[in-house]
This record gives structure tokens, C-alpha cells and sequence, in this order.
């Protein structure tokens, strides 16, 4: 009886102590982020003050619409949308059948193909620029969506981990009883590894996909029609040569995140959704 | 189980056509590039004029440039202060996430992820907020209490490289939380049960059950965040300026610094391969480091 | 083209591994690569076969105004079509770049920034010879300074026709110049600092009188005394030459003298409290150019800014050229919309709706110019002020490792104002100058 209560007490400790490092970190992360909100809302020289404020203004509406005339805001999330989903669906696909052969498949050349997989991840991509943009003139895809696109769907992080996880988390007796069955090999994939790696995808999915949202240098580079420009592409047209109105590039700027935290949420959820499934399961 | 050899070719078969679209890809787009810098190492090249061929003089340049050593060294502090750390925190944020325990575990989860959404322009801007030079920044402002003079954050040496190791441990933790958080999913729940009846505390809990378990996903974690650290840019880029001052240049910094501010992509090419050994020796040392932490059950 | 033989070597390379390693699978890629090898063949542009009709491509960066200009152009010229594309000013510089570098993708106009144009110095291949269309016949349109900045060394090339310019002055702080117990007109300010022993003085009597510091910080401090040297970096063979004559060195050392003395601040540009100390005073001068008006206007309330010329002379900072990349299939048409875009009465519409600061002398006569005035700044005739400036600069050769040295000696600045000791910074920074050029 003693024993119980101590031990509630105890784990009522530990609770809040979990609770209070939480909300720390919480805040910790939320503080960035609130302030671009508040910039959003605030005239460029409310935000050039100093200090700069801490609450949010009166000018969320007005800075949006500054957004709105200076650039094709909805039109490039379009873009966005479309390039961003096309580079997440298929990364999960290639990655996920290669992190399968990986984890599961014998060949030869196996572990030497995977190293070199890896060994291309430690290549400081920086100085391709160049040689590949000119790739990409020889190829006629200046100004179209697949020079973005294409060079998305090559990612050795992706195939890493998808193979780290299948090898886990798929047991091999599955596999086998699927194959005694008849399954052909990619029959196995797709109705027993993918499903069973669903927490996986998510997780993939959703680090996929904010890269590609936000990512800029090189839509920049290839996508020069402002009809083809993605939000990040187009967000740097709202900079002027000299006199930055922060309170239009932050509103920018913070609408574009939001559609990133609705899609977070949706994967999130269905990371969730898996685990109980998984949970049904065993 | 028997396999006819025609079973084991079909399935290698398979295998190759899984791989083979990545292999495909890099080839086309990744491996000229790549074989492009190697060949410019060994020239003289500003991106415009023609190339000529130089030899070895381009190591000899970086090699013998002091700010190439002090690029290395930043490279390694900054990782040490701003990536190491967040490894533990990441198990420990998602231990906590992972929780049954814990209400409103989705509200947490997205709060800790939204740096690594929060645009950079406006990360740039807030962290030259708080770690401003002046009397009234905020960190200058919170250390004149304690009778320290103000700082100038971007220019000295150890403020410079705290304030950009800050900035990646912010930007990171969440990241690697979530990839840790979905390892923790295939640690049945029945192993911790088991361990609180036996009257295990959560720090046995994580020491015994959740690290060994996660071994896997560490190993990824050490590997991919190892790769990040020896390739940190963006960080420095944005808090220093295009000038990028030698108190906080990285090593990828370094050779973007002399691309594309110096137009001198010969050195440039050069820096780049010597930092790809630096990268596979250091990510081999780790991962050979990494793999004794489940043997000695012993967190570093 | 050396990466493209590069590409074809490399090409050929990855055929003959694919054929040796006969996988099934790969077949694509081999063919695909073929193709790819095929339109190395033709480079051909998208309107080969149009005779009248041209379509040029135009990168601008900035809030310039241009796109009204170019409708204006279009309805004159029918058989032209323009097509603009405004990015941010860093943004512009990149793609430009990567595209020269890569020989494909350059537009038919590209604004070059001056500091830019350095880069291309020595790649008179990649643009047209403006001089080749005409563009001698508009020399006199333009002040001296700003168009040998556009040509080669021996003036045989001509990359860029001039659009704007930055001429410096120094703005002041009229509410903290009265509290000093000094005049705060700008005549009598201007009397007052003729020469930078003067605003040494007047700096030393400000900071008595208040507290406050003469101006923000040391980088406009030494740009505005380099500016007025008649050599800076480099002599027109682009050989290092700043420790041949005094004139940068004696730049940093009055600089350094007045952070020794505490007369200038610690405030580095473009940060919130520099945007903030504009508009409560805590500097007494700024040392900018023309286009800062527009900056101090956003930040500052009106009434307590002014306008005078700096001691001894002026400067340049920014401004723009509009060149034609040596891809452009039709350099007459983009000639003659740069002629006509840098021509004064164009130049004159960009002034008075952008505040655009004309390069050419002849609309400094114009009296809508003359009059132009503004209450922000007490009323002054702020064209006139600024049009003093720019014909008061001195033409200098820069060369194309203009700005690596620059940035180094910027940043030994920065370092003394942080602490460091000058005459090793300045040493290290030489250094470090000459290791860059080396490598270029």
C-alpha cells in the first residue's frame, strides 16, 4: 500500500518534470516562429525599432495584401504544392523499394552498391551548381518543373533510412510466408513492407517535403519564368535592392510556412493512425 | 527453406531494378557534376575565362592558407557544441514525446518541429535580435546583470562560434526528435511495462531499454548528423553575411566562400575533395564509436 | 566550350561502363544519354526563324519602375516585345553568373550592379561590345566617371550603358547638431566641415556637448576617404598596388583614429538598431549615398534630417548598367532599348517617380531637376545637392579583385572597432587579400 503511494508520487514527479522540460523546449521553438508572426504584422518601422516589439500589431491584413500585389502568391503555392508532393511521393516510392532490396534481398555487389550510396551523401554538393545547370540547358529543361523534379527524386538519405527501418522492423518470417504463398517480389513490397513501415514513410515524408518547400537555391536557378516560380522563389522577388519592407517579406514568409504545418499535421496524424494499427496488430 | 538457384537470380534480378533508379539518376545529374569538381582541382578556373592547368598548386594553396586550418577547426567545434548535444536531447525529447503518459503529445510534437519550418530569413533576423552587439541586445542585456560587458556577438572568436552552434542545435533538435520518434515505434510497449513493475526508474528505462533498442536509429542519426556537421553552411552563411569571417567559417563555407565570392573554383575544387576524406574518415571513427554504445550500455 | 567537350568526354565515359556491365535495365539510360549528347549539337534559341518580330528578355533587380518604361518602348517599337523579370538583386548576380559560366540562359538585357560588373572584367567574350552598335555616339550623355566604369582599361570595350548612380553626401542630424550648440543648415554645416580634419573636430565637440557619436560605425567612414582616392587597389594592369601609395592607408588610419577615439560607433549596417538610430539620434551623420533617402524616410520622422556634401569631395556607392550578354541573338534590337532606356529623358521619369539618381549631367539642368525639392529634408533642394556630389567624383579604376580586397580591409575595420589591434589587422588583411587574388 506504502509502496504504491510512493510510487504514484514518485511518478507524479517524474510527470511534471517531462511536462516542464516539454514546454520548454516548446517555447523555445514556438519564440521564432511567433515573431515572424508578429513582423507580419507590424509596419517595417515598428519592426526596425529597437528593441523590436514582442506583440503583434495592426497590420496583418495590410502586409498581406502588399504580398498579394507584388507577387503571385497563390499561383506559386500551386507550384509549390505540385512540385513539392511530386518529389515526396516519389522519393517514398524509389527510396522505400530500394531501402527494401537493401534490407531484405540478396544480390551480389550488395553492400559495395550501398557504400557507394553513402559515399554520395558526403560529397559537398555546393560546387555542382554549375556543371549542373549546364546539364540541365543541354537537356532543354530550363523553366520546367521536372529540372526541379527530377534531381529531387535522387536521395541517399531516404534510401538509408528506409532500409534501417525495414530491416527492423519487417520480420523475415513475414517475408518468407509471403513468398511460400506465391508473392512475387514486389507483391511482398507493396502489401506487406509498405504497409508494415508506415510510421517510416511519415517520417520520410514529412522531411522530404519541407525541403522541398523550402528549398530555393536551385528552383532559382532553373525556374526563371515567374509564372514557373515556387513561394520560396517567389518571396525573393518581394526584396527590394535596399529598403527591405520586412513587414511584407514576413507576412510572405508566414503564410507560406502555414500550408508546412498543415501538412505536418496531416502527417503526423497519419503516423498515429499507423502506430495504433500496428498496435491492433501484434 | 530450399531456394532453386533460378529463384535466387529472379530475385537479385528485382533487387538490381529496386536500386536501379537512384543509380540511374545520380548518374545523369550527380556524377558529372562531381567528376567535374575532381578534374577542377587540378586547374585554374574563375567560371568565365578558360581553365588552365596548374597541378597541385591549388592544395598548396588551401594548405598553406591559415584560415583553411581555422575552417577545419570551426567545422569541428561547431559540430561538437551544436550537433553532439542534440543527439541526447533528441533521445530525451522524444523519450518524453513517446510517453504514454503525456497528454497533448501532438501539440508538443508540432511545436518542437516548427524551427526547422520557420523560414530562415526570419531565423536571421531574430537571432541578430538577440545576439546583438549593442548594450540593449537581449543576451548583452540578460549578462549586464551578472556585471558582464556586452558582447559583440558576431566578431569575437568564441561568441561567433556559440551563437552559430546555438542556431543549429535550435534548428536541428526537432528534426532529429522526430526521426528518433519514429525508431522508439517498433520498441514494444510491453518491454517498458515490464521494466516499471520491476520498479525501474525512467532514467534506467532509457539507459536499458530505449538506447539499446534504438541502436539502429542512433547509428542513422551519427551518420546523417555527422554528414550535416562536416557540411554546415546555411548557419554561418546567414548569421555572418556573404563576407563570412573566419571566426565562424566552416569548411563548406570555406570553398563557397572561394567559389563564389573569389571566383576561384580551382582552390575551391580542391578544398572540396580534401573535405570528402575529412568526411569519410570522421563519419567511419564515429560510427565505429557509435556501435560500442550498445555493447558498454553506456550513453557518451 | 570547355565544360561541354567535358560533358561529351564524360558522356561517352559513362556509355562504354554501361555497355561493359550489360544489365538489362540500363539500356534507358544509355539511350537517353544519347539524346542527351544530340542537342549538345544544337543550341539553337527559340526564335530562329521570326525576321521582324524580336522577343528580348530583360533582368532587372530593385524597385526601379522600368515595367511603365517598357510599355512606353513596346508602343514606339511594335516589332519589339519585352519581357521583364525583376528578382532580388543577389538573386540576379547568381543566375547571371551561373548562366555566363555555363555559355546557356543568359536574358538578352541584364542590369549589371557596379560592383558586379568588376566580376566581368576580364570576360569581354560573354557580352556584346556595346562600342560594336553605337554606344560611342552616347558618350556625352553620360558624366565621365560613370562611363569609364562601364568600359574596358584601353576604353575599346564597352560592357554596359549606365542607367543610375549613388553619389554620397553626408546626412545629418539637424536636432543633434543644435544640441551641440553648432548651426545646423546645411550652409553653414557645409562651412563648417570642409576638410575631415573638420569633422574630426566637429565630432569631438559634438561628443563633449552630448554624449553622442558623429556617425554610425567605420565602413562609411573609410568608404567615403577611399572614394576620394585617385587610386585605389589596383593600376589598370590588375596588379595589387594599395601598398604602393598612401591613400587607402591613411583612409584606415583616420578611420582608426576616430574609433580610437570613440567618435564613431559600433553600429554595423542594415541591423535594427543602425534602422533605429536613424530615426532617435543616436548618430549625428550618416555617410551615404543618394538612394538613402529613401531608407532614412521609412526610419526617421521628417524635419530632422538634412542634406550637405562630404568633405573633400564625393563618392559612389551603387548604381546600376544595363549590358547585353553575348548569347543574345539580336544585339541591335537590345542596343537600341538600352540606348534607350540610359537615354536623359528616361532617366529624368526614373528620378522623379523611382528617386532613381540620374547618370547623365544633362538632366542635372533640367528645371523640374532644379526645383526638385523635398519637405522630408527641411525643404532643401535635395537634386542639386546630390547632382553636386556625383559630378564632384573622382574616376578610379577598380579591377576585378576590386571587392576581395575591399572586403578584407572591411572587415580589418570591423575587427578594430571591435578591439583588434590596426596595424595587424591591417597586415592580415593584405595577406589574406593577396592569397584570394592568387587563387582567382
Amino acid at each position: 500500500m506504502n509502496n504504491t503511494e510512493n510510487h504514484t508520487k514518485k511518478r507524479n514527479i517524474q510527470k511534471a518534470f517531462v511536462y516542464l522540460f516539454l514546454t520548454f523546449g516548446s517555447l523555445l521553438s514556438l519564440f521564432p516562429f511567433y515573431w515572424m508572426f508578429t513582423m507580419a504584422t507590424r509596419t517595417n518601422r515598428e519592426i526596425n525599432s529597437f528593441p523590436p516589439p514582442f506583440t503583434p500589431g495592426a497590420d496583418l491584413v495590410n502586409n498581406f495584401q502588399n504580398v498579394l500585389a507584388n507577387m503571385d502568391f497563390f499561383g506559386s503555392m500551386a507550384n509549390s504544392l505540385f512540385v513539392s508532393t511530386s518529389i515526396t511521393v516519389g522519393v517514398l516510392f524509389l527510396c522505400s523499394l530500394a531501402g527494401y532490396a537493401f534490407a531484405k534481398l540478396e544480390f551480389k555487389g550488395k553492400k559495395l552498391l550501398f557504400s557507394v550510396i553513402l559515399i554520395t551523401m558526403m560529397i559537398p554538393p555546393q560546387l555542382g551548381l554549375i556543371p549542373q545547370y549546364y546539364i540541365m540547358t543541354q537537356l532543354e529543361w530550363i523553366n520546367t518543373f521536372q529540372a526541379v523534379i527530377v534531381p529531387g527524386l535522387i536521395n541517399a538519405f531516404g534510401i538509408f533510412w528506409m532500409r534501417q527501418y525495414i530491416q527492423d522492423a519487417v520480420p523475415d518470417e513475414l517475408i518468407e510466408a509471403a513468398k511460400m504463398d506465391g508473392c512475387s517480389t514486389f507483391r511482398i513490397y507493396w502489401n506487406i513492407v509498405a504497409p508494415t513501415v508506415l510510421p517510416a514513410f511519415a517520417t520520410l515524408g514529412i522531411i522530404v517535403f519541407m525541403q522541398a518547400w523550402n528549398d530555393f537555391l536551385w528552383p532559382l536557378t532553373v525556374l526563371r519564368e515567374p509564372s514557373m516560380h515556387t513561394l520560396q522563389v517567389a518571396l525573393r522577388t518581394l526584396n527590394d535592392a535596399r529598403q527591405m519592407d520586412y513587414g511584407m517579406i514576413m507576412s510572405g514568409t508566414f503564410w507560406a510556412t502555414v500550408p508546412l504545418i498543415v501538412i505536418f499535421l496531416m502527417f503526423n496524424k497519419l503516423f498515429i493512425q499507423s502506430l495504433s494499427e500496428g498496435a491492433v496488430k501484434s | 527453406m530450399k531456394k532453386s538457384l533460378e529463384e535466387k537470380k529472379k530475385t537479385a534480378r528485382t533487387a538490381y531494378l529496386f536500386i536501379s533508379p537512384f543509380f540511374l539518376l545520380y548518374a545523369v545529374f550527380g556524377l558529372f557534376p562531381m567528376l567535374f569538381s575532381f578534374y577542377l582541382a587540378f586547374f585554374k578556373w574563375n567560371g568565365l575565362s578558360e581553365m588552365t592547368f596548374v597541378g597541385m598548386e591549388n592544395f598548396n594553396f588551401i594548405f598553406t592558407d591559415p584560415i583553411f586550418y581555422e575552417a577545419i577547426k570551426n567545422t569541428f567545434i561547431i559540430g561538437l557544441l551544436g550537433t553532439a548535444p542534440q543527439i541526447i536531447v533528441g533521445i530525451l525529447l522524444a523519450f518524453a514525446l513517446n510517453s504514454t503518459l503525456i497528454k497533448f503529445r501532438n501539440t508538443f510534437r508540432t511545436m518542437i518541429f516548427l524551427p526547422y519550418v520557420t523560414s530562415i530569413v526570419a531565423v536571421a533576423i531574430i537571432f541578430g535580435v538577440i545576439f546583438s552587439n549593442q548594450e540593449a541586445g537581449f543576451i548583452n542585456y540578460i549578462l549586464s546583470f551578472f556585471d558582464i560587458e556586452p558582447i559583440n556577438w558576431n566578431i569575437q572568436n568564441w561568441p561567433v562560434k556559440i551563437t552559430i552552434s546555438i542556431m543549429v542545435f535550435w534548428r536541428w533538435v526537432g528534426y532529429n526528435t522526430i526521426i528518433f520518434l519514429a525508431g522508439m515505434q517498433s520498441i514494444p510497449n510491453a518491454l517498458y511495462e515490464a521494466a516499471k513493475i520491476d520498479g525501474a526508474t525512467v532514467w534506467q528505462q532509457i539507459r536499458l531499454i530505449t538506447i539499446p533498442m534504438l541502436k539502429p536509429t542512433i547509428t542513422f542519426v551519427v551518420f546523417t548528423a555527422t554528414i550535416g556537421a562536416l557540411q554546415l553552411f546555411t548557419e554561418p552563411l546567414v548569421f555572418l553575411g556573404r563576407n563570412l569571417r573566419q571566426e565562424g567559417i566552416t569548411m563548406v563555407a570555406y570553398l563557397w566562400k572561394d567559389a563564389f565570392v573569389y571566383n576561384a573554383f580551382g582552390t575551391a575544387s580542391a578544398a572540396a575533395i580534401v573535405l570528402f576524406f575529412i568526411i569519410i574518415i570522421f563519419t567511419g571513427v564515429n560510427l565505429l564509436l557509435t556501435n560500442r554504445i550498445g555493447r558498454t550500455k553506456k550513453a557518451r | 566550350m570547355n565544360m561541354s567537350k567535358l560533358l561529351k568526354v564524360f558522356l561517352v565515359g559513362l556509355l562504354s561502363v554501361l555497355l561493359m556491365t550489360a544489365c538489362g535495365g540500363d539500356d534507358d539510360t544509355s539511350s537517353d544519354d544519347t539524346s542527351n549528347d544530340d542537342t549538345t549539337e544544337d543550341t539553337s534559341g527559340d526564335t530562329g526563324d521570326e525576321k521582324e518580330d524580336v522577343t528580348l528578355s530583360f533582368w532587372e533587380f530593385g524597385n526601379t519602375g522600368y515595367d511603365v518604361l517598357i510599355e512606353e518602348y513596346m508602343e514606339a517599337n511594335p516589332h519589339v516585345t519585352i519581357e521583364l523579370q525583376n528578382m532580388d538583386q543577389n538573386d540576379l548576380h547568381d543566375n547571371l553568373f551561373t548562366s555566363l559560366s555555363a555559355g546557356s540562359g543568359a536574358p538578352d538585357v541584364a542590369m549589371v550592379e557596379v560592383n558586379q560588373l568588376e566580376r566581368y572584367r576580364d570576360a569581354e567574350d560573354r557580352f556584346h561590345n556595346l562600342k560594336d552598335y553605337g554606344a560611342a555616339d552616347v558618350e556625352g550623355n553620360f558624366l565621365d566617371w560613370v562611363w569609364q566604369t562601364g568600359e574596358n582599361a584601353d576604353g575599346s570595350f564597352m560592357f554596359g550603358l549606365p542607367t543610375d548612380i549613388g553619389p554620397t553626401v553626408m546626412y545629418y542630424r539637424t536636432d543633434v547638431f543644435e544640441e551641440a550648440g553648432l548651426e545646423s543648415s546645411p550652409e553653414a554645416v557645409g562651412e563648417m566641415i570642409q576638410t575631415w580634419e573638420d569633422f574630426e573636430s566637429v565630432a569631438q565637440e559634438i561628443y563633449e556637448k552630448t554624449g553622442k557619436q558623429m556617425t554610425d560605425g567605420a565602413e562609411l567612414v573609410f568608404n567615403a576617404r577611399r572614394d576620394q582616392a585617385p587610386e585605389h587597389f589596383f593600376n589598370t594592369e590588375d596588379e595589387l598596388i594599395v601598398e604602393e601609395h598612401d591613400y587607402i592607408r591613411n583612409a584606415y588610419d583616420y578611420t582608426v583614429s576616430l574609433i580610437e577615439q570613440d567618435l564613431i560607433g559600433d553600429i554595423q549596417l542594415w541591423t535594427p538598431e543602425w534602422f533605429a538610430g536613424m530615426g532617435e539620434g543616436t548618430y549625428a551623420t550618416l555617410l551615404g549615398p543618394a538612394w538613402m533617402q529613401g531608407v532614412i524616410k521609412d526610419n526617421a520622422e521628417p524635419g530632422v534630417w538634412s542634406i550637405t556634401t562630404l568633405p573633400e569631395g564625393a563618392g559612389n556607392w551603387g548604381g546600376s548598367y544595363l549590358t547585353v550578354p553575348a548569347e543574345s541573338e539580336h544585339p541591335e534590337e537590345a542596343y537600341a532599348f538600352v540606348e534607350w532606356m540610359t537615354a536623359p529623358e528616361q532617366q529624368l521619369k526614373s528620378f522623379l517617380d523611382y528617386g532613381l539618381f540620374p547618370s547623365a549631367p544633362s538632366v542635372y539642368e533640367d528645371p523640374e531637376f532644379l526645383d526638385y525639392s523635398d519637405e522630408f529634408f527641411g525643404g532643401i533642394k535635395t537634386a542639386q545637392v546630390f547632382s553636386e556630389a556625383a559630378e564632384a567624383v573622382v574616376p578610379v579604376y577598380k579591377g576585378k579583385g576590386y571587392y576581395t580586397v575591399n572586403d578584407v580591409l572591411q572587415e580589418a575595420v570591423s575587427n578594430v572597432n571591435a578591439g583588434a589591434d590596426p596595424d595587424e589587422e591591417w597586415n592580415a588583411a593584405i595577406e589574406q587579400a593577396k592569397s584570394a587574388l592568387a587563387r582567382q
